[in-house]
């Protein structure tokens, strides 16, 4: 034996033990288990979520509650960050070895590519007006819309967070101004009268911080507050129709020419700029405060500026999917029913400041003492999901999207990139071309 | 290779103090075993079975995954940010290899010096190769960083514009490709310097009493005595900067519009983000073949097993 023959043992196996493997996976088996041995031992769940953030003392306090509360039951949780989640999760799932319930994104769209692929289970069942089950009247009706697909209903929501906008008190009160702007208009004068330059013409102070990538999407936000969007009723791109060509220009001459934000910020620069009171706003969700109180900014929030559209804010909704192989239905709707209860969503909100993922709690007397929270809230009515129903959602939002706001910001034209971004989205979406 | 695997003829076993008759298997293949078992597991077959993921629609989600031969590279020579990954990796090789080779003989000549503290030095150089690089690289991220970092303060302190490195179209590569090199430097630097001290000192000698200036005592003697070292290193940094991820994925995830996205961080946009597990083997064994190559040429060329 020489070496070359030494060499081909090896990759001769290799190729048998690769052509030997099915090219498609086995369907997950599904085992009943036995009624006798739930009631007698305790029933495990697993719960794989991404609640790595400044609210995840809250959370763990509820799962700690839900163990102590459900003896029958126990509830295991592992928080990992939402990318290594969003790897590990759709090959667990469709492998039938996943967890019982999970969260695979903070972005709705996500749920698609397990729907499609059958690896979770629709959730109608849990929804009704029976006790123990989910009051379906209590849901806010855009957060079920999302979560609906061909009749049935996927996810149960996390929380519900509203995005409004957050403001520097003192920043704005050296510029002169008391209150937060009101309008869009107001809202791009504020935020280039806010930027500061020293001598050499670099910025120090940004009048807004205005994410574009890993974020919880701010753009969209200006789009639509213009009568723009990204997609039609029908599906098809919208990103050449004026008023979102008008609405993405606008701001970006502002980043370009007044420099109010820097460009190519993900959402924790973003973030972490207005923690260190080097920017006078930011759209921003609920769960922010808690970053921005201990930093020592003299913050508040108010309404999204209204543009030619009306009202309109962009709430974010973490759906928590069950896997269509969980061995332990009953116990997964238990916790999925008890996470929507009114306790659990009160403690849930007044410890992360989200709103209730409930439309019946608007009087509740626990939140009067709570401003923030009331604001977050009163916000709901006209806030919209983002991409809710897109399953390229990753392709649109990452591979489309993104890039083009990173070009326009960098000074070429909206027009152009635009343009091609339209078509580029419309052959993604399989729509004919205009 | 013969002299690889001595035959037992030239062995004589005892056990016991007693001679036991010849056994055809050789002890060799019996060492090597384990290691060769390893290898195979690890490396053979996952590449073996990345060849085949590469000739079907392979998706992690989808139970489906139709044969469809060379569609998926096909589809890559259409692929425009296949295509860009491919350049900016060449670009990002074709700086870093030299700075390193160039930044680590400098370093290896500059401490083979019986100075003080320089063994010190020798481990500071080297502390960035046994670190973790996805701690650096989040440490790299916050130097960068155009409000926050140390960096652009020191910058604007000596008069230079504010960049905000990571976000910028033109910088963003540089800056990667620095941390790359900042990296690595200290790997190169001990092989070089390990076959400095290989080269004997009369050597030197001999060169000064002929009147050898200290340039020529660096072209024509210790060039020539590093060569094995110096191929090596080249043949090194050069597949590992084709490789180069680490960085790019925790600094910019392909950076400022796919201005730093090289051809592994495109394959893994494309089976992590997209679960295209198909089209990112296809990309997978086309840069495996660059690097076969590539690393065949440049052994042949420098003709690292003749010895001179």
């Amino acid at each position: 034996m020489n070496a070359i023959r030494l060499l081909a043992i090896p990759v001769i196996l290799s190729m048998v033990l690769v052509g030997c493997n099915p090219s498609t996976s086995s369907q997950p088996t599904e085992t009943d288990v036995p009624a006798a041995t739930q009631a007698s031992e305790k029933v495990v769940i697993t719960f794989w979520n991404g609640f790595t953030g400044g609210d995840r003392p809250t959370f763990e306090a509820l799962f700690q509650e839900f163990n102590d509360t459900h003896p029958n039951i126990e509830l295991k949780v592992d928080i990992q960050p939402w990318d290594t989640l969003g790897q590990k999760l759709p090959a667990a799932l469709a492998s039938g070895v996943g967890p019982d319930v999970s969260t695979p994104d903070y972005n709705v769209g996500t749920i698609w590519q397990y729907v499609n692929s059958g690896s979770i289970a629709p959730l109608d069942e849990i929804y009704g007006m029976e006790p123990g089950k989910i009051d379906i009247n209590a849901m806010p009706p855009e957060v079920l819309e999302g979560f609906t697909r061909d009749g049935h209903i996927w996810a149960v929501p996390v929380n519900f967070g509203t995005l409004l906008l957050y403001y520097n008190k003192d920043l704005l009160a050296e510029a002169g101004y008391a209150e937060p702007p009101k309008t869009m208009e107001e809202f791009q004068e504020y935020a280039a009268k806010l930027t500061k330059k020293d001598d050499a013409g670099n910025v120090i102070q940004y009048g807004i911080a205005l994410a574009e990538n890993q974020t919880i999407p701010m753009w969209p936000i200006l789009i639509w507050a213009n009568g723009g969007d990204l997609t039609n009723d029908k599906g098809c791109s919208m990103l050449n129709d004026p008023k979102t060509v008008e609405a993405i220009k606008s701001w970006a001459d502002l980043i370009v020419n007044e420099g109010i934000s820097p460009v190519g910020l993900t959402g924790g620069d973003a973030d972490n700029l207005f923690a260190a009171g080097k920017a006078a706003f930011e759209m921003n969700g609920p769960w922010a405060a808690g970053q921005y109180g201990p930093a020592g900014i003299n913050f508040d929030v108010a309404p999204i500026p209204v543009g030619p559209a009306g009202a309109v804010t962009l709430v974010s909704t973490t759906p928590m999917v069950m896997s269509a192989s969980t061995e332990n239905k009953e116990a997964a709707y238990e916790f999925l029913v008890w996470w929507i209860s009114k306790d659990t969503q009160r403690t849930l909100a007044l410890g992360a400041g989200f709103p209730p993922a409930r439309t019946d709690m608007a009087d509740d007397p626990a939140f009067s003492e709570n401003p923030l929270l009331q604001k977050f809230s009163a916000a709901a009515p006209y806030s919209r999901l983002y991409l809710p129903n897109a399953e390229l959602f990753s392709q649109i939002d990452v591979d489309i999207f993104q890039p083009a706001i990173g070009r326009i910001t960098r000074g070429e034209s909206a027009d152009v990139v635009l343009q091609e971004a339209h078509q580029q989205l419309n052959q993604l979406l399989g729509c004919p071309n205009q | 290779m013969s002299h690889l695997f001595p035959t037992q003829r030239t062995q004589i076993k005892t056990i016991f103090g007693r001679i036991i008759p010849r056994i055809r298997i050789n002890n060799a293949y019996l060492f090597v075993a384990p290691s060769v078992l390893v290898m195979t597991i690890f490396m053979v077959y996952p590449i073996i079975q990345a060849l085949w993921m590469s000739l079907h629609d392979w998706s992690f989600v989808s139970p489906e995954r139709p044969f469809i031969a060379f569609d998926n590279y096909a589809e890559l020579l259409q692929d425009p940010r296949a295509l860009n990954s491919l350049r900016v990796t060449t670009i990002y090789t074709f700086i870093s290899v030299p700075a390193q080779i160039g930044l680590g003989l400098l370093l290896a000549l500059a401490l083979n010096q019986p100075i003080r503290g320089v063994k010190l030095f020798r481990s500071i150089y080297f502390f960035p190769v046994i670190s973790s690089f996805a701690v650096m690289s989040i440490v790299w991220k916050f130097l960068y960083d155009a409000n926050i970092g140390l960096i652009s303060q020191w910058l604007v302190k000596l008069g230079l514009p504010q960049i905000n490195w990571l976000q910028s179209i033109t910088w963003a590569l540089p800056a990667v490709i620095f941390t790359g090199v900042w990296k690595n430097i200290g790997f190169v630097m001990v092989i070089l310097l390990a076959g400095l001290q290989g080269i004997p000192e009369e050597y030197y000698e001999a060169a000064r009493i002929d009147g050898a200036s200290r340039w020529s005592c660096f072209r024509h003697i210790t060039v020539p005595s590093l060569r094995q070292a110096l191929i090596f290193v080249i043949v090194i940094t050069v597949i590992a900067s084709l490789q180069a991820f680490d960085q790019v994925y925790i600094m910019t995830r392909g950076g400022p519009l796919f201005t730093t996205e090289t051809i592994v961080s495109y394959v893994y946009h494309q089976a992590f983000r997209l679960f295209r597990m198909g089209y990112a083997s296809a990309l997978s064994w086309i840069l495996f073949l660059i690097i076969m190559a590539i690393s065949v040429i440049q052994l042949k060329f420098f003709r690292y097993h003749e010895i001179d």
